[in-house]
């Protein structure tokens, strides 16, 4: 397990795991419901309705983490499910398939009141849809409109310029969607949407992103960066799936005064760091050690992902006089935003410039294939902007496939022969 | 359609109409393109359109040529820039090649419908190498973005970007569309749907057709006029019906689309008679006509498209396996799910699909090799699932 340097670090892991558990003794005990979603869905509607969520990705990132993707993905194919169908978005759903709650991370999931995914790729109505009649649970789907007009650099329209982003019937037809699944809510909770309850929680979200959006500067703008990639992860995502909650505003908080506070003391995660590495893609789960393996022999430091970078640029929305249609643009791109052209590549050259990155490794994931598009966009715009790219072919949770030593020998090679005399090239030049 | 079954589209090569309607279609399957570079020649504008769920009706309306694009070569060395191996359908990796060599640039249009996720991201694929470089002799672009779920407020949003496409067809030919033309239009259309449905007919239950040819002789309408069509393939159906019928298993292909005939010939080589394939390119072309006596035929347009065309988006299962469950129980012998290497879709499918037919006792065999190059040891399993199944 990869070392942890911060003490938010800690706190957001044993959150994670308390709130778990207290999860599971309310659906068990108090019989309260909560739903299982995908990791792009409209949390907000969720909080304010206060039906506790799981992520289909967070519980797949845990059962990877506790490397138990292959005895459930071989559960999946022993029932007739290929071996060349989705891994990361159906982990979750074969540890219930699975029906084994003994093997199960925490005890497993209970039965859920509902589940719902945003239907950005052609497997996730079934997936849900076979994971719902597994539970004998409602699920909900949200259609997802396709985007045919996409401004350069939307990360400068996103905060306040969003109504104009974003193509109005998209939006509209996205704030319809919602409209279903919070009745779909208000019918499993018995409780009243109120939509100025959704408007004070978005500007809590606004505040809990500005917090994470300082300390991303920090770590662009100090001499060597105070917070290693995977606690970053860590600590936004803990946050991110309760976003706009009392607790995760005052993590972010945390996590952005613990950062500060290291800056000004000239604290590194690294003290050699001499090579800035950019991370393109969901996070190899079940080997975390891989982000740190190469700073002894390198100074190679992996200082960004999606995750928390995503938070300022792809939440944050000013003008909420209709928090559902800010919501609604915060939601209905999130795919062509983060994976594919020409906003994912514009968007990560952008950001591989201002955290002044010195390599990429992009993820291929071929368990997951419709995950993997838009990659060689991305890896062609890094490199025509001098950043040498790594293509790494894996998934993100399993193991099975992943061959720890090749890969860290890999990396190596790539650092020493490409990397480092790059590098040198430019310095000389410059 | 593969590489190796393509010809060269030479529109100048096209059979004088001496030739017997059946090989007048078949050279038409054969040669896709060469319809459109004829029209594209006379100055016609020719609208390409990457699958099945785009209203063809509305093109016609507007006075411009519509075709199915189906050439291309799915290894193209320039692919491997911008796509990514082993995640995208052939038949996609296909057309992308053609529309970035410049292949594609006798249309005036290609227009992609949201008929499957891999042809948005086609979408946003050319639409971003046109950007990044402007010199590629990329067609312009258009999204017909039809969403498939089964709800209300799909319907709207179907129908109110069917009005866009409407007026983007407008624009693109300076036609106005209006009612005659639409009727016009709808007619044509179903007319060469009531001939593939007769074509149909003589596939199941007496099979006087093999898949291959039935297949051949379907896939024609999407490459010509559908005028021209339906009068070729009612000559051609006329020349079957007084055929013996053709011996052999009658095998229902399911799983991905197959736009090509590797799979069908494999078939029939090892004795079985293919009736029926749950795709878009074979049985489930035509499906219902139009109502042409519609007030609103532009909306009846839409419901055709948006009701009665098969997509792997569309949900929920009972209506997805409708057609599937319906015709495995009519005169099958056996059922063949054909899942290629690169699916990641269909396979979800197939468990609840196999234990349809398991609980029918209807016996079904999987096929996960690529249909285009099926190995001995595939072959080998295809003679002996034949040669097991029971004719019931």
């Amino acid at each position: 397990m990869a070392e942890k340097q911060l003490h938010c670090t800690l706190a957001a892991g044993e959150h994670q795991k308390a709130w778990f558990a207290q999860l599971r003794k309310d659906v068990f005990e108090k019989q309260r419901p909560y739903a299982i979603i995908q990791a792009d869905m409209p949390f907000e509607l969720f909080h304010v309705m206060e039906v506790p969520v799981v992520s289909n990705q967070y519980w797949a990132a845990i059962i990877s983490a506790k490397r138990l993707s292959g005895y459930y993905l071989d559960a999946l194919n022993s029932m007739g499910f290929h071996e060349g169908l989705c891994r990361y978005c159906s982990l979750a759903a074969a540890s219930t398939l699975a029906n084994d709650p003994e093997h199960a991370p925490w005890g497993g999931l209970p039965k859920p009141a509902l589940l719902s995914a945003r239907l950005t790729c052609d497997c996730l109505q079934r997936v849900f849809a076979i994971w719902a009649e597994a539970f004998g649970s409602e699920c909900l789907f949200i259609d997802n409109p396709g985007a045919a007009d996409l401004p350069p650099r939307w990360w400068e329209f996103s905060r306040y310029h969003w109504r104009e982003l974003f193509e109005e019937h998209r939006l509209k037809f996205t704030v319809t969607q919602f409209q279903n699944l919070i009745e779909a809510l208000e019918r499993v909770t018995g409780r009243q949407f109120q939509i100025d309850r959704l408007r004070d929680l978005m500007e809590r979200v606004n505040r809990q992103e500005e917090y994470f959006e300082e300390a991303l500067q920090m770590i662009c703008s100090a001499p060597r960066t105070p917070v290693r990639m995977h606690e970053q992860v860590a600590n936004v995502m803990a946050a991110q799936w309760k976003r706009g909650s009392d607790w995760a505003v005052e993590h972010a908080r945390t996590f952005r005064d613990e950062i500060r506070n290291r800056v000004r003391q000239g604290v590194a995660a690294c003290p050699g760091e001499r090579l800035r590495l950019m991370w393109v893609g969901a996070g190899i789960w079940h080997d975390t050690d891989f982000y740190t393996a190469f700073e002894e022999e390198f100074g190679a430091v992996f200082v960004w992902s999606m995750y928390l970078a995503f938070g300022p640029d792809g939440y944050i929305r000013y003008g909420l006089d209709d928090p559902l249609l800010a919501l609604a643009s915060r939601t209905v791109s999130m795919n062509e935003q983060l994976h594919n052209p020409p906003w994912a590549n514009e968007w990560i050259v952008h950001q591989a410039k201002l955290h002044r990155i010195d390599a990429a490794l992009v993820l291929t994931p071929m368990g997951t294939r419709p995950a993997a598009t838009g990659n060689r966009f991305i890896e062609r715009a890094l490199e025509q902007a001098g950043i040498p790219v790594l293509p790494v072919v894996a998934d993100m949770v399993d193991a099975r496939d992943w061959d720890p030593d090749a890969m860290r020998l890999k990396v190596s090679e790539f650092l020493r022969h490409r990397v480092l005399p790059h590098l040198n090239s430019a310095r000389r030049h410059s | 359609m593969r590489t190796s079954d393509m010809k060269n589209s030479d529109f100048t090569a096209k059979p004088r109409n001496t030739i017997a309607p059946i090989d007048r279609l078949i050279w038409h399957y054969e040669n896709p393109d060469a319809e459109a570079m004829a029209a594209a020649a006379g100055n016609v504008p020719v609208v390409g359109v990457t699958s099945n769920t785009a209203p063809w009706e509305l093109i016609r309306a507007a006075g411009a040529f519509p075709c199915v694009i189906n050439s291309g070569n799915p290894n193209y060395p320039d692919i491997g820039t911008f796509m990514e191996e082993g995640v995208f359908e052939e038949r996609i990796r296909a057309i992308f090649g053609a529309a970035i060599s410049g292949d594609l640039q006798h249309l005036s249009l290609l227009l992609i419908p949201r008929t499957s996720e891999q042809e948005y991201k086609l979408y946003l694929y050319l639409r971003e190498v046109a950007r990044q470089d402007p010199t590629r002799r990329i067609p312009p672009l258009y999204l017909y973005d039809m969403l498939h779920t089964r709800s209300p407020e799909s319907y709207s949003y179907g129908l109110e970007r069917t009005l866009c496409l409407k007026e983007r067809l407008e624009e693109l030919t300076g036609k106005r569309i209006d009612d005659a033309a639409l009727l016009y239009a709808v007619r044509e259309s179903n007319s060469a749907r009531k001939a593939i449905r007769k074509l149909l007919s003589l596939r199941n239950p007496v099979p006087r057709v093999t898949g291959t040819e039935a297949l051949t002789l379907i896939g024609a309408s999407f490459f010509i006029s559908r005028d021209e069509y339906a009068h070729l393939a009612g000559q051609a159906v006329e020349m079957i019906e007084g055929r013996a019928p053709v011996a052999g298993k009658r095998v229902m292909i399911a799983g991905s689309p197959l736009n090509h005939r590797g799979l069908h010939h494999a078939l029939e080589k090892h004795g079985a008679v293919v009736v029926a394939e749950d795709d878009w390119w074979g049985s489930r072309s035509a499906g219902m006509d139009i109502a042409d006596g519609s007030d609103d035929l532009l909306k009846a347009i839409f419901e055709k498209y948006y009701l009665d065309a098969p997509s792997p988006r569309v949900f929920p299962f009972e209506i997805a396996d409708a057609w599937f469950q319906e015709e495995s129980t009519h005169g099958i012998d056996g059922v063949v799910f054909y899942l290629p290497p690169e699916d990641c879709v269909v396979g979800w499918d197939y468990p609840r699909r196999r234990r349809f037919l398991d609980e029918r006792r209807i016996p079904h065999l999987l096929m996960r090799e690529d249909a285009g190059s099926i190995s001995e040891e595939c072959h080998e399993q295809i003679e002996r699932f034949v040669n097991n199944i029971c004719i019931r």
